[in-house]
Order: structure tokens, then sequence, then C-alpha cells
């Protein structure tokens, strides 16, 4: 298991690499000066060309990325060439929020969505199983943009029960996470159904239930574990999804999370924020998706990393 | 989106009951920014959210009323010398940092100096470019700016390289804002000045936490706290403000009619004459648009009157010329191009297109410019002006514009300061091609001398008539398509008293808004 972690570990240094080289050359090709963006509607010749040589922007390519990694190989993400922040603080004080908000996003996609599809399994084409399909349907198909802008009329403006935006208590979290996790519940829901009518119509659960067990336990313990696989796999990657795609939920719901800065760094073409912010996301991302095959084995006993 | 403030009423009475005291009411809630300031620095203001906090934390040497006039700020006084070069600025005694540190002459100096000093990495220098060496100590050829000195504690003494008339006007932006001697390296996060209000804290994508300066030297601000929301999305900040939540919001231009047309609504509105010119920028050196009767052509060639009242619900005052008509020098009696595509047609003609002629719009991805662009490209192809609308993320499209790539470029121009001077020079005299402001690269040598001569002119009469005849010249040959003025439209919630909506954006600065708090309702925080 150790071995493992850290086979994987290392494994995650190409490939974060591979991020960073994509990542700084796609900046530097993409339309876009950060000078450009820093002077705002009127400026001078002489301003830019003394601000492109302050950030060091006339080097050479080579020699601007080999500054950029040398820094980072010192754990140093620089400093936003906009605000003259360090970036590492930055993003360290914005990603607990984003965490945060996906956290309870996900914690309310799991509840709901696991046990409507395992009630949806119980009974294949029942009441609760068609009413699962039809709110499936509508959790895929509207944008969170709209649901989030309708739960803020509905439970903000209209019944005043919470705030319509902003960062606080557990009042301010509950519409952003409603909004960001209602894709999941659907996926979800239909994903635990289906993995659950498979587990539910395989032999061990006909020995369980030959052996007199209760409803309740054979769903719940035999059914529902071996459902599991599916359903992490699905969580490991909408988690990804959840921290990367929260850009929308927290402009929506002024959420300062990570996502705001990053877009507000793509709007300024602060370049190492950018590149900082995805370098980040993507560390997480690798943490992530080996948390998630970590998980396979707690829930699988016969998946082994030896 | 219009669930009616009278559906919220009985909540907000319960609210209050329930809430008891008024203690929690006396926070000013703004909802204007949206998004971080760049920095609390004044060197560092290039932005609006920038600029508007610093309008709270610091002074300069002069200041906007929210009408737009300028008033006295840290300088009672100044006298120029008869050849307009030599500006003596008689200080105000008596005032101090919020640190306590006394103000004295030598922080203007030192403070103008950051602004230039190109490792401060501000950018924006050219509001002091007027002072003579500022410009080559900003290329680093000198190490002192040779026109700023400061014979004692109370006097500053400027040398212009030439004279210029509204020089005071300049030093209320933000960017000339005092800040003490020495400053930290996180001065952007923590501040010190001698304005208004102090910062008590600055939750980044949050909000901005002011309180007053009890020793503000005019007259401590009136409400308890001020506190400026950053709320990113335009609809969102709608929604706070029909929740009771902000006190103060700035309509977003594609909602007016839900607000005008709604009784309940539109007790709540006020607005002001914008400084804001909504405009094509015309780049008057590719191909057919070289000739003024192309450009004229593309002017008569639009109904400006109903794109403004389908659009925008008539928020805009029709454009006969760049200088807007709330300034001296606009000519309102002129009357703008009226739409006629006969007559769009036979321009097009005289001046060799008989077949019309192909050109890119560029506009940024805002969904209202979009939706300009595509009304302009249809009544242009009306006179056999075949429009291709580009569409691209704002500094992307601006970029382009200023390498000259772009045959049309629509944007707006928000002025700095209230003077047609900001909207001649910086948009349209040849010294300002591209990166400057003038991305019509319009260069023509009487327009030009007209508006040298006007920003040397010392009588006001004089620079007034030289400024309405430079204007007169634009419109003739039609840099940029012409299509209004916007006024802005803010509401203010019934409990708020005293807030003006300022012409220039960092001209509000709270200090005598109040609310009454038996209306308000309660509050989170």
């Amino acid at each position: 298991m150790g071995a493992f972690i850290l086979r994987r570990l290392l494994l995650a240094i190409p490939t974060l690499l591979g991020v960073l080289v994509i990542a700084f050359l796609l900046l530097y090709v993409a339309p876009g000066d950060p000078v450009m963006a820093m002077v705002g509607e009127r400026a001078d010749e002489q301003t830019i060309a003394r601000l492109r040589a302050e950030l060091r922007l006339d080097d050479p390519l080579p020699v601007q990325f080999g500054h950029y990694v040398a820094g980072i190989a010192k754990g140093d993400l620089g400093r936003s060439y906009i605000t003259n922040r360090p970036i590492l603080r930055d993003i360290l004080e914005r990603f607990p929020k984003t965490l945060q908000l996906a956290g309870a996003a996900m914690l309310f996609a799991t509840i709901c969505g696991v046990t409507l599809g395992v009630l949806s399994a119980r009974s294949p084409g029942g009441l609760i199983d068609r009413f699962g399909l039809a709110l499936a349907y509508l959790g895929i198909s509207f944008p969170v943009y709209w649901v989030g802008l309708l739960l803020i009329l509905l439970f903000a403006v209209t019944l005043h029960w919470l705030p319509p935006s902003g960062f606080g208590g557990f009042r301010y979290l509950i519409l952003p996470a409603l909004a960001l996790g209602m894709r999941s519940v659907a996926f979800l829901a239909r994903m635990t159904r289906s993995a659950m009518l498979d587990a539910l119509g395989a032999d061990y659960v006909r020995t369980a239930r030959a052996k007199g067990l209760r409803e309740r336990v054979v769903v719940a313990r035999h059914a529902l574990r071996n459902a599991l696989i599916p359903i992490i796999t699905v969580l490991g990657l909408d988690f990804g999804a959840y921290l990367t795609g929260s850009i929308l939920t927290e402009t929506i719901f002024s959420w300062p999370g990570l996502g705001r800065y990053v877009v507000n760094a793509i709007a300024r073409r602060d370049l190492p924020a950018i590149q900082g912010s995805v370098l980040f996301l993507s560390a997480v991302f690798v943490l992530v998706n080996l948390l998630t095959d970590l998980a396979y084995a707690k829930a699988d006993p016969r998946v082994t990393y030896a | 989106m219009r669930r009616s403030i009278a559906l919220l009423a009985p909540l907000l009475v319960m609210a209050c009951g329930g809430g008891g005291g008024g203690t929690d009411r006396r926070t000013l809630v703004d909802s204007r920014d949206n998004y971080d300031p760049r920095s609390l620095d004044p060197a560092l203001s290039t932005d609006v959210p920038t600029g508007r906090a610093v309008g709270y934390l610091f002074d300069g040497l002069t200041r906007f009323t929210p009408e737009g006039g300028v008033i006295p700020g840290l300088a009672t006084s100044w006298e120029t010398s008869p050849d307009g070069l030599t500006w003596t600025f008689h200080l105000r005694r008596g005032v101090a940092f919020t640190d306590g540190t006394p103000f004295v002459a030598r922080q203007v100096l030192v403070s103008w100096q950051r602004v230039l000093d190109p490792r401060v990495r501000g950018g924006r220098g050219w509001p002091l470019y007027p002072i003579h060496g500022a410009q080559d100590y900003a290329a680093g050829k000198v190490t002192s700016i040779e026109g700023l000195s400061a014979p004692n504690d109370s006097t500053v003494v400027v040398k212009l390289k030439e004279p210029f008339a509204i020089f005071p006007k300049l030093l209320a932006m933000p960017v000339a804002s005092i800040a003490p001697e020495t400053v930290p390296a996180n001065f952007g996060e923590h501040p010190v000045g001698t304005g208004p209000w102090r910062l008590v804290e600055w939750r980044h994508d949050d909000y901005l936490l002011f309180a007053p300066n009890t020793h503000y030297w005019g007259g401590p601000p009136r409400a308890d706290s001020l506190k400026a929301r950053i709320i990113a999305e335009p609809s969102t900040a709608v929604a706070e403000f029909e929740s009771g939540t902000v006190d103060v919001l700035q309509i977003p231009q594609g909602e007016i009619a839900d607000w005008e047309e709604d009784a309940e609504r539109r007790k709540l509105l006020t607005s002001t004459p914008s400084l804001e010119l909504v405009y094509a920028a015309i780049n008057t050196t590719r191909g057919p648009l070289r000739d003024p009767r192309v450009r004229q052509a593309l002017n008569y060639g639009i109904d400006r009157m109903r794109i403004d009242r389908n659009l925008i619900a008539n928020r805009g005052t029709l454009a006969a010329g760049v200088i807007p008509p709330s300034l001296p020098g606009a000519d309102t009696t002129r009357s703008g191009y009226q739409f006629d595509t006969t007559r769009a047609r036979q321009l097009l003609r005289e001046a060799g297109y008989p077949n019309g002629i192909d050109l890119e719009m560029w506009t940024s991805t805002n969904p209202l410019y979009v939706r300009i662009a595509e009304t302009l490209q249809a009544y242009l192809r009306l006179s056999g002006i075949r429009i291709k609308i580009v569409q691209r993320e704002s500094a992307a499209a601006r970029e382009a514009a200023r390498k000259g790539a772009t045959d049309l470029f629509l944007k707006d121009w928000y002025a700095d300061y209230p003077d047609a001077e900001n909207f001649l020079y910086p948009l349209l005299h040849s010294a300002n091609k591209g990166v400057g402001g003038n991305v019509s690269f319009y260069q023509n040598a009487q327009y030009d001398s007209i508006v040298t001569a006007a920003r040397r002119e010392q009588d006001e009469a004089k620079r007034v008539a030289l400024y309405r005849e430079a204007d007169q010249i634009a419109f003739r040959d039609a840099p940029m398509i012409f299509l209004w003025f916007y006024s802005e439209l803010y509401a203010v919630q019934p409990w708020i008293r005293g807030f003006q909506p300022p012409v220039i954006f960092n001209g509000q600065s709270w200090t005598t808004v109040t609310t009454t708090a038996a209306s308000a309702p309660k509050r989170d925080q």
C-alpha cells in the first residue's frame, strides 16, 4: 500500500510538469498582453515598454520558463503581475472556501443521489423510480446559472429565508451547495440505481435472502456495498469537476473561492496567477484520483494495491 | 426577475420587529464593485474598484463632488504664474494620516514619485505627465522630478512643461492621492491615508469594510461603517438589492425597462448625466475607411434613436460629437447624423463604392454590446455595408484595436475627470494613436492644433470655444460611429438619505449619507 502511494505520487511529478509546460505555452500563444490589461484604457508606449522590462516579459521564452520552474522548485509560485501579492498565499486563502463549497455540494449530492438511487432500485418502475428519473432529467438539463438565480429568487428575495449571496456561516452555504450539487444528484441517482439493480439480481443477494436476512440488511450491507465501486468512481470524477466547475456557482453566489480568482486572473491576463492556479488545481486533481483509488480498496477487499 | 418590493414589505416589517434595536443598520452597503480591487495603494489604482476604495481612504490635493465639480482637497487653494507654468498649492494644515503622522508637503512629492516609479509597476503615470520632468523620471532617465518642489511644509510648487489650465482636475484622480512618505511592502493591503474612511478589513472577492476616520478634516462620515461588497454577477446584485441587503445598486443596462416600468421600483430610481460615450471607433487608416464620406455613410446608415429606445430604454443621449452635453464645449444645438439610407448609399457611391463595402466590427463579449453590434449590422446592410461581427473577450478586443487590426471597434469611454479635454485629447488627438486611446488612428493637423491650443489656453471662455471648434471638426470627419452618452441609472433604498450618484466614478465618498434605522431590514453580520 505504502509503495503504491509512493509510486503514484512519483508519477504525479511528470504529469504536473506536463501541465506546467502546456499551461505556460498556451498562455503565451493566447492573445492578450498582461501589460496592456494592466495599464487600462489610456497609456503610453514608454510606460508599456518599462513595465514589460520590469516583468521580464521581453526575455526569451525559454529563459522565462526557466525562471518560472526555478521558482516553483523552491515552492514559490511567484507574485501576481497585477496585484503584486504572492500567488500561493492568494490561492491558499481562497482554496478552503472552494473546498468547503465543493464538500457541501458533494455531501448533498451523495445523500440525496444515493438514497434516491437505492429507493428507485428497490421498486423499478414504481412511483419513486419514475419521480427519480424525471428529477434526473431536470437536474442534468438545467444550467447551473439558471438554477442558481432561481434559488436566489425563491429563497432569498421572495421567502427571505436565506441570504442571496456572499460568504459567512452555514446559511450562506446552503444555496450555492444546492446549485452546485444538483447535477450530481441526478447523475448519482441514476448510477446508483443501475449498480443496485445489478447487485440485487446477483447470486449473493439471493443467498443473503435465502439465509433469511431482513430486506434492509440485504439492501444496505450486501447490495449497496457491492454497488459502491461505480458510485465512488463518479464521486471522484465529480469532485474534480466541482473544484474547477465551481467557477459559475462562485460567480453567481459571490462566493470568494478559487474559481473567481481564476476568472479575475484570466480577465487581467495575470499569467503567473493563471499558471499557479492551474498547477495547484492539477495537483489537487491528481490527489483526488489517488484517494479515489484508495477508496476502491476500502470498499472492495478484492482490490489490493500491493 | 421581477419580485416586487411590495411582496417584500411585510417580511421587512417582521424582520425589523424580530431584530430589535437598530444598531446593526448603520452600515452602508454598496454593491457596485464587480471584481476584487487590484490593490489599495493609490499608485496602483488603474481600475474602478481600486479607484473607488482609494477615494475613501485617501485624499488628493483636489477632489470631485458627486455632481462632477472639482473642489479643494488637501490643498486649500492654488495660484498660477502669469505664464501658466508654475502652480503653487497651499496645503491644508493640521491634517494627519490615520496612523497619526502629520500631513506635510514632502509626502506629496514622494507619493507622485511612487506613481511614476517603474519599479512600483503602477502603469498609470499619465495624469502626472504634465509636470516638468515627470515623463523622464518615469522613463528612468533622471532620478528626481525637476518640476516638483516643497519650499515649506505647507506649500507645493509644481512646474509644468507647458501651460495646462485643467491640471487641478487631474489631481482629483485616485492615482494622484497622497500616501505617507514611507510605505511598507504590504501597503496595498494595509493602507494608511488621510481620507474620510479607514480600512477595517478586506476580504478578497467578498467585501471591503471601512470605518469613519473620526479625525477627518472635512468632518467624519455620518454612518457607522461602509461595506463595499464585491458582487460579480449583476443579476445577483439586483437580488441583493431586492432582499434589502445592499443599499445602492447600479441597474444593469439590460434590465432598465424592468425597473422603469414597475411603479414600485420606479420610486427608488435616480440617475445622473454620465460621462460615458458609447461609440464604434472607425480605424481611419484602413481601406475605404480612409475616406470621410464612407465614415459619414456609416453614421447615416444607423437609426440610433431606435437602438437607444429598444436596447437601453432611452438611457442614451444621442451623440453629435464627442463632448457630453453636460460639459462646457458641447454644442447642444447640433443635430447629429440622422438615419438616412439614401444619403448613406449616395456617399458610398461618391466615394467610389457603388457595390458597398465589407467591414469587420469588433466587440467584447458583453451581451449588450453584442446586441448593439448585431443591430448596427442589420441597419448597415440596408446601405450596402456588410459587417462581419468579431467577438473577443474584452482585453483581447482592445488589444487588437490598439494594434490597428480592427475596422470598427464598438466600445465606450468613461471620463476620468469632467472636462471636454478628457474626450477630445485621448480619443482623437494624433499623439494618442493606439495605446493612448485614439483607436480611430485619427490624424488631422487642424484638429490637433486646436486641441493642443485648448489644453494650453488659460482663459476658460476661449478654451471652451476651442473645444467646440475641435468637436465640430471631429463630428464632420466622423472618425467614429457616434452612438450616445449613457446616463447611469441607480436604485437607492428608501432608508438611505443623502446618496447622490456620482458623475465621476470616485466622486461619491458617502460622508453625508445616512440610513434611517427604522425602515431598514435587519441584516446578517
